[in-house]
C-alpha cells in the first residue's frame, strides 16, 4: 500500500520544553489513525508539524512522500484539514465560504456541486445562503467538513473534529470518515474520544509527554482493553 | 472606601509593571517639557528682537543726525526716520503662543500714510506656522486627551477580555465602583502630570502671579476631567477594547480636528473679510492722486481735520513737505471707514468663534489659554489700534514743526514719542470659557452615569 | 487564488455596517471639502483677479505724470491661486496674497488668511488634502487592523493555509482587497475634483494642471498603499486585534500629529530667522555704500558721471545725450535690488534649512513626504510662494528700470516737472503670473519622492519578509 503520511524521528523543541520526542509513524492510504492523549501531550504539535505551521527541530514530516518543511505550500495540495473549532468568515454565507476555500485549493465548482457537498456534510440546504455569523458551532463544523471533502485530498488531518457536535452529527461524521477511507483517503485524527477512536480507527496511537507510548490495531482490542491502556498511560 | 483603596493600590501595582504605560507617561512628560522650553524660548526670542529694535531706532537717529548735521526740515526727518510700534509678549505668552507667530509683533512706522505701513508682515516661515506651535497649550489641548485615551480605553473591556471580570464581580464590588476606582487612579496620574507641567511652565516663564494661575489650573483640571468623562461614557457602552479605542480616538478627532476645521470654514464663509485688498488699493490711489490735485484743495480738506494749522497762504513752490504729509493724511482719512470695517470684521470673526466654541471643548480651552496669555486675534487688534494711536501721536508731534515751520533740532529726537504695548489678558473670555467647560464636564458625566444605569438595568 | 481572497476581503468589508458608516462619513467629508475648497478658491481667486485688474487699469489709465512719480505709484502683484490648490490650501492660508511694487523698496506680501483669522485656523483646515492625509490613514487602520489578528483569533488563518495559500499570498490578497475598498471611498471625490477642476478652468495651461492632478492622485495612492501594507504587516505581527489596533493608532498619532509639529519647531529652533526690521536695516546699510538714486552729491554718482562724460566725450550733464537723473536712478535701483536680492536669498536659505528637517523626516514618516508632494503639486508649497515673490520682484525691478529708462531717454537733465502723457504707461505689460511647470514643481521635492519610494520598497520587501516568518499557531 501507498504511504501517504510519515514522520521520521520528528522532534519539536519549544523554548523550555521538548514537545515532541522523536516520533516515527507511517500512515497508509485508506487507513484511519487516531492519536489519543491528554491536553499538552503533543497531539496538536504533531498536526501543526504535518501542516507546516511550525518547523521541526529535528527529523522530518512527510505528506505523500514530500518533506513538509521544504515543500510547505506544495504539500497542501495533498492534505485537507479540519480544526477543532471551525471558524469561517462571518460576513460570507456558508456557500460563499466553501466556494472561496475550494477556489483557493484549485477547484472551481459550480453552485450545484457546492450545494451537494454542503448537504452531504449535513448542512440544511436553506442554511447555505445565510451568513456564517449566524451559524451554530455544529453548522460551522459541517461547512469545515464540506471544505475538506471537496478538496479530495489524499490525507485528512483532524484536530478534535467531533468536539461540540451532538451525538447524531457525530455519528454522521463517523460514517463520512469510513466512506472517505474506503475511497482511499488516509485519515489522521487527534482526539480525546477513545470510543469513537475504536469505532472508526484502524489503528490507535497513545501519546504522552511528546512520546508515542503505544501503537495498536483497533481490530486487536475491545473497548475495555483500550480503556485500561488509556488509563494506564495517561493518569 | 476600603475597597476603593484596595483597587487603587492594585492599579498602582499594575502600572508599575506596565512598561508601555510608563513609557507613554514619560513621553508626555518629555513632550510637555519640550513644549515649555519651546514656548519660553520663542517668547524670549521675540523679547530679544523687540529689544534689538531700540538699537535700530538709535542707529537710525544717529544716521539722521549725521545726514542733517544742523537744524533740519521736519519733513525730511519724517520721511527718512523710522520708529517702531512694539507689541510686548505678556509674561504668560510662552505657555500659549496663540497667533503671536503669525501676526507681527512690531510695526516699522514713518510719518507717511499709515494704512500702507500698518499691515506689513514679519519674516515668517509659512511651513513652520502651518505646522503650528509646539507649546504647552498644544501638549495640554491635543496630547493630554490622547494620553487619557491610551490610559483608559480598556479599563472595563480588558477585564472582560482577560476573563477577570466575573471573578472581580463575585467580590463585593459594584461595576461603577470598579470603573470609578480605575479612572480615579489614572485621573490622579494625569492630573499630577498636567499640574506639574503647568507649574513648571509658570515658574520657568516667570509669569506674573495673578488670578490667572487659578484660572489656568482650574481649566487644566476641568479639561482632564472632561476627557476622563468621555472615557467613562464610552466604557459605559461596555463594548470591546477595539471598539473603545476607535470610538475614543474618533471623538478626539471630531472635537480636536474635524469640528474646528468645519467651524473655520463656516466662520470664514459667514464672516468674510474682503475689505483688505480694496483698502490697500484705494489708499494708494488717494495718496498718489494727491500729487495731481491742486495743493490748496488738498490743504483745505486737511485743515478741516486740523483746524489749528489753518493757513490760507498759497503754496508757490513745486514741493513742500507739509503739503506732502497732508495728502498722506488724506489717504488715511479716505479709507478710515474701510479700515475700521476691516478691524471690526476681524473682531466679529473672533466673537463668532467664541460663540460657536460650545461645539468643541478643545477649541474652547485653546481659546481660554490664548485669552489668558493675550496671544489671540483681539490682542493683535488691540496692538493695531495702539499702533494707530501712536502714529497719530507722531503726527501730532511733527505737525507743529511742519505747519508752524519750526526747524527740527537734534534735541527734538529725545522728545519724540516712543511706543510700547502689552496686550492685557481677557478675563471675560476666560471666565465665560470656564463656565462652558464646566457645563461640558457635567454633561459627559451625567450621560455616562445614565448609560451605565441603562446598561446594567438590561 | 490571490484574487479569490481579495474578493472575499472586499465583500466582507462591504457587508460590515460599522465600516460602511465610517467610510460614508469620510466620503461625505471628502465631497464637502471638495466643494468648500472650490468655493473658497473661487472667492479668493475672484477677489484677487478683480484687484489685479483694478490696479492694472489704474496703472494704464493713471494721470499724466513724471516717470519717477509713476515709479513710486507703482503697482500691486496679487498672487493668483493655482487651480489645483482648492484641493490643498497648503501654505496659501499662511502666506500673503498681495505685494506692493514700487521703486527703491521691496515690500512684504501682506494679508494672509491666517492673519485674518482667530487662532481657530491653527487647528487645521478642512481641505481634501487634510482628509486624504490625516483621516484616510485612520480609516485604513480601522479597515486593516484585524487583517491577520482576526483570522488568528478565529482560526481561519490555519484553514486558509491548509488550502495551500502561502502567508505572502494571503497578505498580498488582503492588500489587494483593501486597496479596492479604499479606492471605492476616494474615487468619487477625486473624480468629482477632476471634473470640477477642468470645468472651472484655471489660469494655467490645461496640460500642466492635468499632469499635476495626475501626480497628485498618484502620490496619494502610493501613500494609501503604504498605509495599507503597513497596517496589514502590523496586524500580522500581532496575536490580538486590540494590540494591533493600539500599535497602529500610536503610529498614526506620531506620524500625523506629533512629528510634523516637532520637526517644524525643531527647524525653527536650530536656524534663527532674522527679523524683517534687522534685514531692512542691513540692506539699508549696504545700499548706502552704493549709489543713492535721489542724492545728487553722492560720491559714487560722481564717478558714474565722470565715466559717462568720458564715454560720450562731453564735459557737462546738460551736454549728455541721455538724462543723467534717469541713469543715476537706474544705477541706484540696480545696486539696491542686488543687495536686497542677496538678503532675500539668504532669508530663503534660512527657511529652506528650517524646512529641510521636515523634508528629511519624510524618510521616517510618509505623512510628511506626501504632504510636501501634495502641496508641491497643488502649487501651494514654499517653493511656489518664493517663486511668486521672485517673479513679483522681477516685475517690480523691470517696471522701475523701464520708468528710469524713460526718464533717461525722454526727459532732460534736471527736469522734475514734465508730465508724460498717460499713453506712456500703456507701454508696460501688466503683471502676469504663471504657475511654473510640473517638472519644476517635482524637482523641488526629489527628497519626498525618494522618501515615498523608499517607504513603498520598505513595506513591500521588508514588510512581506516579516509576514513570511510570523507565528501562525
Amino acid at each position: 500500500m501507498e504511504i501517504v503520511l510519515e514522520a521520521k524521528q520528528l522532534k519539536k523543541q519549544y523554548q523550555d520544553k521538548l514537545a515532541l520526542k522523536g516520533l516515527d509513524l507511517q500512515l497508509q492510504a485508506g487507513e484511519i489513525f487516531c492519536l489519543l492523549g491528554q491536553n499538552g501531550a503533543g497531539k496538536s504539535t504533531t498536526i501543526n508539524l504535518f501542516l507546516g505551521f511550525i518547523k521541526p527541530t529535528a527529523g522530518a514530516a512527510f505528506i505523500n512522500g514530500l518533506e513538509v518543511a521544504t515543500n510547505v505550500t506544495k504539500v497542501k495540495e495533498y492534505l485537507a484539514y479540519i480544526p477543532e473549532n471551525v471558524m469561517l468568515y462571518p460576513n460570507l454565507t456558508g456557500l460563499e465560504n466553501l466556494a472561496l476555500f475550494s477556489r483557493l485549493a484549485g477547484f472551481d465548482y459550480k453552485k450545484e456541486e457546492l450545494m451537494q457537498y454542503l448537504v452531504e456534510a449535513g448542512l440544511p440546504a436553506e442554511a447555505a445562503a445565510r451568513r456564517v455569523g449566524a451559524y451554530s458551532k455544529g453548522m460551522r463544523q459541517k461547512v469545515g467538513i464540506a471544505i475538506a471533502v471537496a478538496k479530495h485530498a489524499k490525507v485528512l488531518l483532524l484536530d478534535e473534529p467531533t468536539s461540540g457536535l451532538d451525538p447524531k452529527a457525530s455519528n454522521e461524521f463517523s460514517e463520512l470518515l469510513l466512506r472517505l477511507s474506503k475511497a482511499g483517503t488516509g485519515i489522521f485524527m487527534a482526539t480525546h474520544d477513545i470510543f469513537r477512536a475504536k469505532e472508526v480507527g484502524t489503528r490507535v496511537g497513545i501519546m504522552r509527554e511528546g512520546e508515542l507510548v503505544d501503537l495498536l490495531a483497533t481490530s486487536d482490542l475491545n473497548a475495555n482493553e483500550l480503556e485500561k491502556l488509556y488509563l494506564n498511560y495517561m493518569h | 472606601m476600603r475597597i476603593f483603596r484596595i483597587l487603587l493600590t492594585y492599579e498602582w501595582l499594575n502600572f508599575r509593571k506596565d512598561r508601555g504605560l510608563q513609557l507613554l507617561t514619560v513621553l508626555t512628560l518629555v513632550a510637555g517639557l519640550y513644549g515649555i522650553y519651546y514656548g519660553t524660548t520663542e517668547v524670549e526670542r521675540q523679547r530679544n528682537n523687540i529689544e534689538a529694535l531700540d538699537l535700530l531706532t538709535e542707529q537710525n537717529v544717529e544716521e539722521m543726525k549725521e545726514k542733517f548735521p544742523g537744524e533740519a526740515d521736519a519733513g525730511d526727518i519724517g520721511y527718512y526716520h523710522s520708529t517702531f510700534a512694539v507689541h510686548h509678549p505678556d509674561s504668560w505668552a510662552g505657555l500659549s503662543l496663540g497667533q503671536r507667530d503669525v501676526n507681527p509683533f512690531y510695526i516699522k512706522l514713518r510719518l507717511l500714510n499709515l494704512q500702507s505701513q500698518l499691515y506689513d508682515t514679519e519674516n515668517v516661515n509659512p511651513l513652520k506656522v502651518l505646522a503650528g506651535n509646539f507649546d504647552l497649550a498644544f501638549v495640554l489641548v491635543y496630547l493630554f486627551p490622547l494620553l487619557i485615551i491610551a490610559l483608559s480605553f480598556n479599563i472595563l473591556s480588558v477585564e472582560k477580555e482577560q476573563g477577570t471580570l466575573p471573578l472581580l464581580l463575585s467580590q463585593p464590588v459594584s461595576l461603577p465602583l470598579m470603573v470609578g476606582a480605575k479612572l480615579s487612579f489614572r485621573l490622579l496620574l494625569v492630573l499630577g502630570l498636567a499640574l506639574l507641567l503647568s507649574v513648571v511652565a509658570m515658574v520657568w516663564a516667570r509669569v506674573s502671579p495673578d488670578a490667572r494661575v487659578t484660572l489656568w489650573l482650574a481649566v487644566v483640571v476641568l479639561y482632564c476631567l472632561f476627557w476622563f468623562g468621555v472615557a467613562f461614557l464610552v466604557a459605559a457602552l461596555q463594548k470591546n477594547s477595539a471598539f473603545n479605542a476607535i470610538s475614543l480616538l474618533g471623538i478626539w478627532l471630531l472635537l480636536a480636528i474635524v469640528i474646528p476645521a468645519l467651524l473655520n470654514v463656516y466662520v470664514s464663509v459667514k464672516q468674510p473679510v474682503p475689505q483688505a485688498l480694496a483698502l490697500t488699493i484705494k489708499q494708494r490711489e488717494v495718496v498718489h492722486g494727491g500729487w495731481d490735485k491742486p495743493k490748496q484743495e488738498t490743504l483745505q480738506q486737511f485743515f478741516a481735520r486740523y483746524p489749528q494749522y489753518t493757513d490760507t497762504t498759497e503754496i508757490k513752490e513745486r514741493f513742500v513737505w507739509r503739503w506732502y504729509y497732508a495728502f498722506h493724511q488724506l489717504g488715511d482719512m479716505a479709507v478710515e471707514d474701510l479700515a475700521s470695517d476691516y478691524l471690526h470684521s476681524l473682531q466679529a470673526r473672533y466673537d463668532m468663534v467664541q460663540q460657536l466654541n460650545v461645539l468643541s471643548v478643545p477649541v474652547n480651552v485653546q481659546g481660554i489659554f490664548n485669552a489668558v496669555a493675550a496671544s489671540d486675534l483681539p490682542a493683535h487688534l488691540g496692538f493695531l489700534q495702539s499702533a494707530t494711536d501712536y502714529h497719530t501721536s507722531l503726527r501730532e508731534f511733527y505737525y507743529p514743526f511742519l505747519f508752524n515751520q519750526v526747524p527740527f533740532t537734534h534735541a527734538d529726537f529725545a522728545v519724540e514719542p516712543r511706543h510700547s504695548f502689552t496686550a492685557s489678558p481677557d478675563y471675560g473670555v476666560g471666565l465665560n470659557g470656564i463656565f462652558k467647560l464646566g457645563i461640558s464636564v457635567l454633561l459627559v458625566y451625567v450621560v455616562g452615569l445614565l448609560l451605565f444605569r441603562a446598561r446594567s438595568a438590561t | 487564488m490571490v484574487k479569490s481572497i481579495a474578493k472575499k476581503e472586499f465583500i466582507s468589508t462591504l457587508r460590515d455596517s460599522r465600516f460602511m458608516v465610517l467610510s460614508a462619513a469620510v466620503l461625505l467629508l471628502l465631497l464637502a471639502a471638495t466643494i468648500v475648497g472650490l468655493h473658497s478658491y473661487k472667492q479668493q481667486q475672484a477677489e484677487r483677479e478683480l484687484a489685479q485688474t483694478t490696479v492694472n487699469e489704474q496703472f494704464a489709465n493713471a494721470a499724466d505724470r513724471h516717470p519717477h512719480r509713476m515709479a513710486h505709484f507703482g503697482s500691486f502683484a496679487f498672487r493668483p491661486k493655482s487651480s489645483i490648490s482648492f484641493l490643498d490650501f497648503g501654505l496659501d492660508s499662511f502666506t500673503g496674497a498681495s505685494v506692493f511694487l514700487e521703486a527703491h523698496r521691496q515690500n512684504s506680501a501682506n494679508f494672509s488668511q491666517a492673519q485674518q483669522s482667530a487662532s481657530l485656523i491653527r487647528f487645521g483646515e478642512m481641505t481634501v488634502a487634510f482628509v486624504l492625509q490625516m483621516l484616510l490613514p485612520l480609516l485604513i487602520i480601522f479597515l486593516c487592523f484585524g487583517a491577520f489578528t482576526q483570522e488568528k483569533e478565529t482560526g481561519t488563518l490555519k484553514l486558509l493555509l491548509s488550502q495551500g495559500v502561502s502567508l505572502r499570498q494571503a497578505a498580498w490578497a488582503k492588500v489587494l482587497g483593501y486597496s479596492q475598498v479604499v479606492a471605492l471611498v476616494v474615487a468619487p471625490s477625486l473624480v468629482l475634483a477632476s471634473i470640477l477642476l477642468f470645468s472651472a478652468g484655471g489660469f494655467e495651461p490645461a496640460s500642466n494642471a492635468l499632469l499635476r492632478m495626475l501626480l497628485f492622485v498618484v502620490f496619494y495612492l502610493a501613500y494609501f498603499f503604504i498605509f495599507i501594507v503597513l497596517s496589514v504587516v502590523v496586524s500580522a505581527l500581532h496575536q490580538r486585534s486590540s494590540t494591533a489596533l493600539v500599535t497602529l493608532l500610536a503610529i498614526w498619532i506620531s506620524c500625523c500629529i506629533f512629528v510634523p509639529k516637532a520637526t517644524a519647531n525643531l527647524g525653527a529652533t536650530l536656524y534663527t530667522t532674522p527679523t524683517k526690521a534687522q534685514m531692512d536695516a542691513d540692506v539699508h546699510e549696504e545700499v548706502a555704500k552704493g549709489i543713492d538714486g535721489h542724492n545728487e552729491q553722492d560720491e559714487r554718482a560722481e564717478a558714474l558721471k565722470q565715466e559717462l562724460f568720458k564715454k560720450y566725450g562731453v564735459n557737462s550733464l546738460e551736454e549728455l545725450p541721455v538724462n543723467f537723473d534717469g541713469i543715476r536712478m537706474a544705477a541706484g535701483e540696480e545696486h539696491s535690488s542686488h543687495v536686497y536680492q542677496e538678503h532675500f536669498d539668504e532669508l530663503t536659505e534660512v527657511f529652506e534649512k528650517q524646512n529641510s528637517i521636515s523634508v528629511y523626516a519624510g524618510l521616517l514618516n510618509p505623512y510628511l513626504a506626501v504632504r510636501h508632494l501634495s502641496m508641491g503639486m497643488a502649487g501651494s508649497d514654499f517653493e511656489h510662494y518664493i517663486h511668486f515673490q521672485n517673479k513679483a520682484e522681477t516685475y517690480r525691478y523691470n517696471l522701475a528700470q523701464g520708468l528710469n529708462n524713460i526718464q533717461a531717454t525722454r526727459l532732460q537733465y534736471g527736469d522734475k516737472t514734465t508730465r508724460l502723457s498717460n499713453s506712456t504707461w500703456k507701454e508696460f505689460e501688466p503683471f502676469r503670473y504663471e504657475v511654473p511647470g510640473t517638472g519644476w514643481a517635482l524637482c523641488n521635492h526629489v527628497v519626498s519622492v525618494v522618501a515615498l519610494l523608499f517607504w513603498l520598497l520598505l513595506v513591500c520587501v521588508g514588510g512581506f519578509k516579516l509576514i513570511e516568518n510570523i507565528n501562525v499557531v
